[in-house]
């Protein structure tokens, strides 16, 4: 039978998104049994949970023909294994080579390819041979050489495997082609909005009606490509949630704290392009967590909680969008401090005011160093954070209680680059506005927008909201008499206004185009996109709007 | 001839393996049913006397690999049908439990199509000879 090549290799991916969750949990139990050992605690059921996984990720890079990932697994399955047999080998010494080759495991199922360097995988497994090794001279009858024999065949029979059917493809292309998907799309709109033209001047014929079938099969093509091309697109959250185990190790060490995470939730998919920038921000959360957070293991047992403080963290799709919660069992933020120094920097926040303390503490003002210990700590860069998380069409959110702890809730897109929006017109001049931004749509009634402050005020579901008018809003060249029609009440963490427009023209999903820089337009526009009829439309920045909904109004 | 499997195997992965191994040559046109656990997998077997072959792995969540052979041989259901049982190597003992519960064959991870098709040939030419 030949092995020359796998006849797998097209699998790749399902390959990693089943194994990569699994290596994942492998790496983080690794640093949850070094922590474990440290304590004392000979964690014998975590030890012996790993089995199966390991075993799970020894068989299947074993099917793809991935012999690195393959000799790793195998080789921490037989390090567990003696860990298992013999208490007294469970060491420092012993757990750092376990995170490391959790690690390396984990860095190989997610870079799964054929053509992966085979050097990092062969030296630890080397390294785990010598260390294994150092038992056999304590202890005569075990059979380092039968090991080594199946190892060798085994890199044998998968070293020389080649994948052909896998490619690997420069991200930048999976956008071309993207983009050359949302022409087609928009192609297909201006054949559709056509094909109704005709309808309306002839009152239709068969012709017409075999063109209505046409039209309508490629536009059901065009969504299964677009679906096919986003699913190539989307990696497991887990590719970053990986990197935190260490981190929060590594970050808990220097600050002086004992910090457990707890994650759930890594198979989520989400754009690559997504992913990458959120992975700033996250870190960012996570480290302010652990410094500012929680407490010391002092302070924490003087408030009758346990020393070892935990962070959570769960990702999980919800409506289209995928929401992550990062929680502490900190200190909590100290609200009263909070307003008076937003007070201090001149925002009026009287406590009985509407503004929540989660659009408190975003405040760019409150990033500076000497609100610190005001804030326990919590202020720094959260602006930076927030600002990254907008960007990227998101919300962030908290919630805290006092000596409970604080959670960040995120929620963002699957995708950056194809937003479900609704089209408004405003002054004849098309917008796109994210319908994850958009609460409702209203039909002004006479006399229900009122003026206070010379900004207009509305009811809305028993609130009272800022509206203001698009066109002032988005820059359009006009002056009107005519009062607009309706107004689009867009919402984000909390806050919401409503947004004056002449007509609602429908639901789209648009394909998103960068920003022309000469275009000169205000900074509540976030790109471009054309629609179906060759019009430029520019997507409004919801999130921008309503942050600047105090000054601009 | 036409013939109809049954994987029972708790990896979405080795599913789509399976559909590639039975889309193929001689295999082409087979009917495939998939089951994620052994339970499900139970179902499946009782609802289908005309499956040429089971593939049941080991190791799943649910009624694992061995417990279904034990039931299926305690009920006595479907008997004329091959099982075999998926492993992975260093699971001799397994395979030997797995043999005395009933498995008609294993077969061991890592493995090629070909070793499926030639479980399937030997499994149809059996079935030839004691039909």
């Amino acid at each position: 039978m030949s092995r020359d090549e796998n006849p797998f290799g097209e699998l790749l991916q399902d390959y990693v998104l089943e194994c990569l969750p699994l290596a994942e949990q492998i790496a983080d139990a690794f640093v949850e049994l070094e922590r474990q050992w440290r304590d004392g605690d000979p964690a014998d059921d975590l030890l012996a949970s790993l089995a199966g996984r390991l075993h799970t990720v020894k068989g299947n890079s074993a099917m793809m023909g991935l012999a690195p990932a393959q000799e790793v697994a195998h080789a921490l399955e037989d390090a567990c294994g003696l860990l298992r047999r013999s208490p007294e080998r469970r060491t420092d010494a012993s757990a750092s080579l376990l995170v490391a080759g959790g690690e390396l495991l984990a860095d190989l199922v997610r870079n799964a390819a054929p053509d992966l360097d085979p050097v990092p995988a062969a030296s630890f497994v080397e390294r785990v041979r010598r260390w294994m090794e150092a038992e056999v001279s304590l202890l005569p009858g075990t059979l380092p050489e039968r090991r080594r024999a199946d190892r060798r065949t085994g890199s044998d029979a998968a070293g020389s495997g080649k994948v052909d059917s896998v490619v690997r493809v420069d991200f930048r292309r999976l956008d071309a082609m993207l983009e050359v998907l949302g022409e087609g799309l928009i192609q297909h709109s201006a054949l559709a909005e056509a094909y109704r033209g005709l309808v309306r001047q002839t009152g239709g014929c068969d012709e017409l009606e075999r063109l209505d079938q046409a039209v309508l099969a490629l536009e059901k093509t065009l969504k299964r490509l677009e679906s096919t091309l986003m699913d190539t697109r989307l990696l497991p959250i887990s590719t970053v949630f990986g990197r935190f185990p260490r981190m929060v190790r590594d970050t808990a060490e220097g600050a002086g704290k004992r910090v457990r995470l707890v994650h759930s939730g890594g198979e989520t998919p989400l754009d690559k392009a997504v992913l990458d920038r959120l992975s700033e921000p996250l870190l960012h959360l996570v480290s302010n967590a652990i410094v500012h957070g929680i407490e010391s293991p002092d302070a924490r047992r003087a408030s009758g909680k346990p020393e070892e403080g935990t962070l959570r963290l769960d990702a999980a799709p919800m409506a289209g969008r995928v929401v992550i919660r990062l929680g502490d069992d900190g200190r909590g933020l100290d609200e009263l401090a909070i307003r008076k120094k937003a007070e201090g920097l001149g925002h009026e926040v009287r406590s009985e005011d509407a503004i929540p303390l989660r659009s408190l503490i975003f405040l760019p003002g409150l990033s500076t160093a000497d609100t610190v210990s005001a804030l326990a700590g919590r202020g720094v860069g959260l602006d930076v954070v927030a600002g990254a998380i907008h960007a990227l069409g998101g919300t962030i959110d908290v919630a805290t209680e006092r000596g409970k702890g604080t959670t960040f809730t995120l929620s963002l897109p699957v995708t950056l680059a194809i937003v479900r929006s609704l089209i408004v017109e405003i002054d004849h001049e098309r917008f796109a506005v994210p319908l994850a931004h958009v609460a409702e749509t209203v039909r002004v009634e006479p006399e229900t927008i009122r003026e206070i402050n010379h900004r207009g005020v509305t009811q809305w579901r028993g609130d009272l909201i800022h509206v203001a008018d698009g066109g002032a809003m988005l820059g359009t060249a006009a002056d009107r008499i005519e009062p607009r029609r309706f107004y689009v009440v867009m919402a984000a963490g909390g806050r919401r206004r409503g947004l004056l427009v002449d007509r609602l023209v429908g639901h789209q999903d648009v394909v998103v185009k960068g920003l022309d820089p000469t275009l000169g337009r205000p900074d509540v526009v976030s790109g471009t996109t054309i629609l179906g009829d060759g019009r430029v439309a520019c997507i409004v920045d919801a999130v921008r709007i309503l942050e600047g909904g105090r000054r601009a109004g | 001839m036409r013939h109809s499997f049954l994987v029972i195997d708790d990896s979405k992965l080795h599913h789509q393996m399976y559909r590639l191994i039975f889309s193929r040559g001689s295999l082409a046109g087979s009917t495939v049913y998939f089951a994620t656990n052994g339970k499900e997998g139970y179902g499946l077997l009782a609802a289908h006397p005309e499956l040429t072959l089971v593939l049941l792995d080991l190791n799943m969540p649910e009624m694992n690999g061995l417990e279904v052979l034990e039931r299926r041989r305690a009920e006595a259901l479907h008997p004329h049908i091959p099982i075999v049982l998926v492993t992975t190597e260093g699971s001799v003992e397994d395979e030997a439990r797995g043999r005395a519960a009933g498995a008609w064959e294993y077969l061991r991870k890592p493995f090629q199509p070909a070793d499926v098709e030639l479980l399937v040939s030997r499994a149809v030419a059996q079935s030839a000879t004691t039909a």
